[in-house]
């Protein structure tokens, strides 16, 4: 009788030491064999995506190039036609669009950026889950005004709001006062926006970003979250908060 | 970034705050302009050109940027003229000679140089230059088309040459400069051009427009022409290492980067990288893209040159686009000495501009540390924006960017538009603050070129900003508490006439500075080809040395303050 097939935790923690010795290709073959065994496994996803961007930023100049991410596109674009039902391969097909905007230029950062919402609206649809709902109307947050979608980021952050309030507190829970407060500003309605911030740092009083937007006004804050939410900085889209918050 | 530059951008955290409240080698100036485009009879009205056919309107958004002028004294009268360009089928171009005291007179149609917009052409740029070495300015018309070429007969008269100088190759372009890329003394020229060479008045292929708005391939590139002598050019291109370079070319900048004495050339593309090419000084160039600035996914605009911290080395400034929907960043490539350069537009204060076009670097203050006006603005229409409409064409899946059928009209559609121009005054070399209100200059025209001259002779340097569809503005500088200046007219003997490439040094009040003599530097604009110093409270230049583009370096005793000075080479100072 041979040896036991390793389990997908036993591969992806294979992966994890072999992106650790920046073995990138081993590491990616052996997360994408963890993945393919679970699909829906959030964090295999999300931790297969951070080495995809450890790699590009390790072998590249500043944020990688376009081609460093096409490798994780054309997985999770397979793993989403086998498995169409999986809502968080859904999300980490998005974040992986994410990850591909800092190292595009300015017009194909607005294609990736809607095609990541289109993934994340698929998630969603098959389960609205927190996470979900606060990635998209977050995401929303990022264009600018003239597209009129900051209405649609604070219709999803509201419900993600709603959640996290039926639910234990957890550190990221943080985000959603932070970015719903970020809509509110975005949608000309600042008295919400500070009621929303004033409200999360009373649940999280050390918290530096709601603690820098209820300190300023005006332009000011206007040139803080413009900053916040520049297209061009890399959006940390590693999900381990989720399973590492108490 | 090297360490130097680390070291040096740590210091400007530390000092920018105070500095800014000082003066700058003495001066404590006030740097405003008047716009006296009316008075002086210098207001002509650009059109874009308007196309018939389904996709008309499309095609009128995408060529509208030919509103360009040059900087000339064609009559050899001391005063600088200005040609200025239309685009609009059957509209003259200007020549508008300078009468003095800043009046002008539009001479075009009797000197001969009003044509160029016919049923199958687009003018869009112009430049004097020399090509004969006779003394006399000629001016090259650049076109969506062919280019046309006027030799100046004298006697304020041009006569076409175009049939028998060897510019016969359609292309649709956008720029042009002139200068010597083999030292040989003659006046070369290089194209740049904008789509690739389809006649766009009858239109083969519906896929003109770029393949990619990132990374587009599908351009025009640029065309290079070596000046035979006898008023032929022959096509180089290829030969020159110029042939793989497909982009969207927008702008062309030629400098010497690395001091070695021999012009190298910056391409601005538009939906794409741009290109820097090294001289390897037998005719031909490298492509240096990847080693000395990265490959960008901008667009590309303007490039000016210029020794904006006075370090002795030659630094570029490209516009692109940063608005509320796209931040690019402008790009101001500091020379880093060794064939790389880094962009300190975010160290500096220069980013961001808008939808940036022409730019040019001069010193406004005559403090001895160059300054920079940026012209900006797309479209200025009714209160519906574009932007909408582009994305979603643009996000629409699978769409083909280059299929011109694919793209909306815009109609009565702004697209940034009314945006504010943008002056900066250099902060000795470490950063620039922005003074366009207080300049005068903030208008909110669709501005594309700077022509940049001495009009009165007053050593204060005034513009002209030419804008789409929209009268020129004529900036007279009325700036008060200015410095001392010094001003250079070189003429070449063994080198080309126009001294084009030639480098001055000059040192005055502690501070030594660099120019080089242009030919048509910065979009849809020429300047003028005297080299313009400010040098502070001192009374006189105390060294100066011109290397030519022959090899010739020639030292002057010192020059007085404010005086405008002839250098023939290999004569020195002349009367």
């Amino acid at each position: 009788m041979g040896a036991a097939a390793p389990s997908p935790d036993e591969i992806f923690g294979q992966g994890i030491q072999a992106a650790g010795d920046k073995d990138w290709d081993k590491a990616l073959s052996l997360m994408e064999q963890a993945l393919a065994a679970d699909p829906n496994n959030l964090r295999y996803g999300s931790e297969y995506r951070q080495a995809v961007v450890s790699r590009a930023i390790a072998l590249h100049r500043k944020e990688g190039t376009p081609q460093d991410f096409e490798r994780s596109l054309n997985y999770f674009e397979k793993l989403v036609k086998d498995n169409p039902n999986a809502e968080n391969a859904w999300l980490n097909y998005g974040f992986a669009y994410v990850d591909k905007i800092p190292a595009a230029g300015s017009i194909t950062q607005v294609i990736l950026a809607n095609t990541a919402l289109t993934q994340f609206s698929k998630s969603i649809a098959l389960k609205p889950t927190w996470i979900a709902l606060y990635t998209r109307g977050n995401s929303y947050l990022y264009w600018p005004r003239i597209f009129g979608r900051a209405g649609l980021g604070v219709a999803d952050l509201e419900k993600a709001f709603a959640m996290q309030k039926a639910e234990p507190k957890k550190s990221y829970h943080v985000r959603v006062y932070t970015s719903l407060g970020d809509g509110y500003w975005k949608t000309d309605n600042i008295e919400k926006a500070q009621a929303v911030w004033n409200e999360g740092l009373k649940q999280f009083p050390d918290n530096q970003g709601l603690k820098d937007r209820l300190s300023k006004q005006g332009d000011d804050l206007g040139a803080y979250i413009d900053n916040a939410l520049d297209p061009n900085k890399r959006v940390d889209t590693n999900l381990k908060e989720l399973w590492t918050s108490r | 970034m090297s360490q130097f530059r680390q070291r040096q951008w740590g210091l400007v955290g530390l000092i920018a705050g105070p500095i800014a409240l000082l003066a700058w080698n003495g001066v404590v100036a006030q740097i405003r302009y008047a716009e006296i485009g009316a008075q002086a009879g210098l207001n002509a009205v650009h059109h874009t050109r308007r196309f018939s056919g389904p996709h008309g309107d499309v095609l009128r958004m995408f060529t509208s940027g030919g509103a360009s002028a040059a900087v000339g004294d064609y009559d050899n009268d001391g005063l600088d003229d200005i040609f200025v360009t239309d685009s609009d089928a059957g509209k003259p171009n200007h020549l508008y000679h300078n009468d003095g005291h800043m009046k002008f007179t539009d001479v075009a149609a009797r000197a001969g140089v009003a044509g160029g917009n016919d049923a199958k052409s687009i003018v869009s740029d112009a430049i004097w230059f020399d090509y004969d070495n006779d003394g006399r300015q000629d001016l090259l018309v650049a076109r969506f088309g062919t280019p046309i070429l006027y030799h100046n007969e004298g006697h304020g008269k041009f006569r076409d040459v175009t049939a028998g100088s060897g510019f016969n190759k359609f292309g649709n372009t956008i720029a042009a400069i002139a200068f010597d890329y083999d030292n040989d003394g003659l006046l070369d020229v290089m194209f740049g051009n904008y789509f690739k060479p389809e006649n766009l008045f009858d239109l083969k292929t519906f896929f003109v427009l770029p393949n990619d708005l990132d990374n587009a391939v599908n351009g025009g590139g640029v065309t290079l022409w070596k000046n035979l002598g006898g008023g032929r050019f022959v096509e180089t291109t290829e030969k020159a290492g110029f042939g793989k370079h497909t982009g969207w070319t927008l702008d062309l900048g030629h400098g010497d980067f690395d001091n070695d004495g021999w012009q190298d050339v910056y391409l601005a593309c538009d939906y794409g990288t741009d290109r820097i090419f090294f001289n390897n000084h037998d005719g031909t160039f490298r492509d240096a893209t990847e080693k000395a600035i990265g490959f960008d996914t901008k667009k590309g605009m303007n490039v000016d040159v210029a020794d904006y911290d006075n370090d002795g080395w030659l630094d570029i400034y490209v516009t692109n686009i940063t608005d509320e929907y796209m931040k690019e960043c402008n790009m101001l490539w500091h020379n880093n000495r060794d064939g790389t350069f880094t962009d300190v537009s975010k160290e500096t204060g220069t980013c961001s501009t808008l939808w940036g076009w022409a730019a040019k670097f001069g010193d406004f203050d005559n403090d001895g540390w160059q300054d920079l006006f940026v012209v900006n603005g797309l479209r200025s229409a009714g209160k519906e924006n574009y932007i909408p409409v582009v994305v979603n064409l643009i996000t629409k899946p699978g769409v083909d960017f280059s299929d011109i059928r694919n793209w909306p009209d815009i109609g009565n559609m702004t697209w940034s538009g009314y945006q504010k121009k943008k002056m900066f005054r250099n902060q000795a070399g470490q950063d620039f603050r922005e003074i366009s209100a207080e300049a005068g200059v903030d208008n909110d025209k669709d501005g594309r070129g700077i022509a940049m001259g001495d009009f009165d002779n007053d050593g204060l340097l005034d513009f002209v900003q030419t804008n789409a569809d929209q009268p020129a503005l004529f900036y007279h500088a009325v700036t008060t508490g200015a410095g001392n200046w010094v001003q250079f007219r070189l003429t070449g003997t063994k080198s080309n006439r126009d001294a084009i490439g030639a480098r001055i040094r000059l040192t005055a009040g502690g501070l030594t500075q660099i120019r080089e003599i242009d030919g048509g530097n910065g979009y849809a604009g020429q300047s003028m080809r005297r080299a313009h110093f400010g040098i502070g409270k001192a009374q006189k230049a105390e060294a100066v040395e011109i290397r030519w583009p022959s090899g010739q370096v020639e030292k002057l005793g010192s020059v007085t303050a404010n005086s405008v000075n002839h250098v023939v080479e290999g004569k020195g100072l002349v009367p």
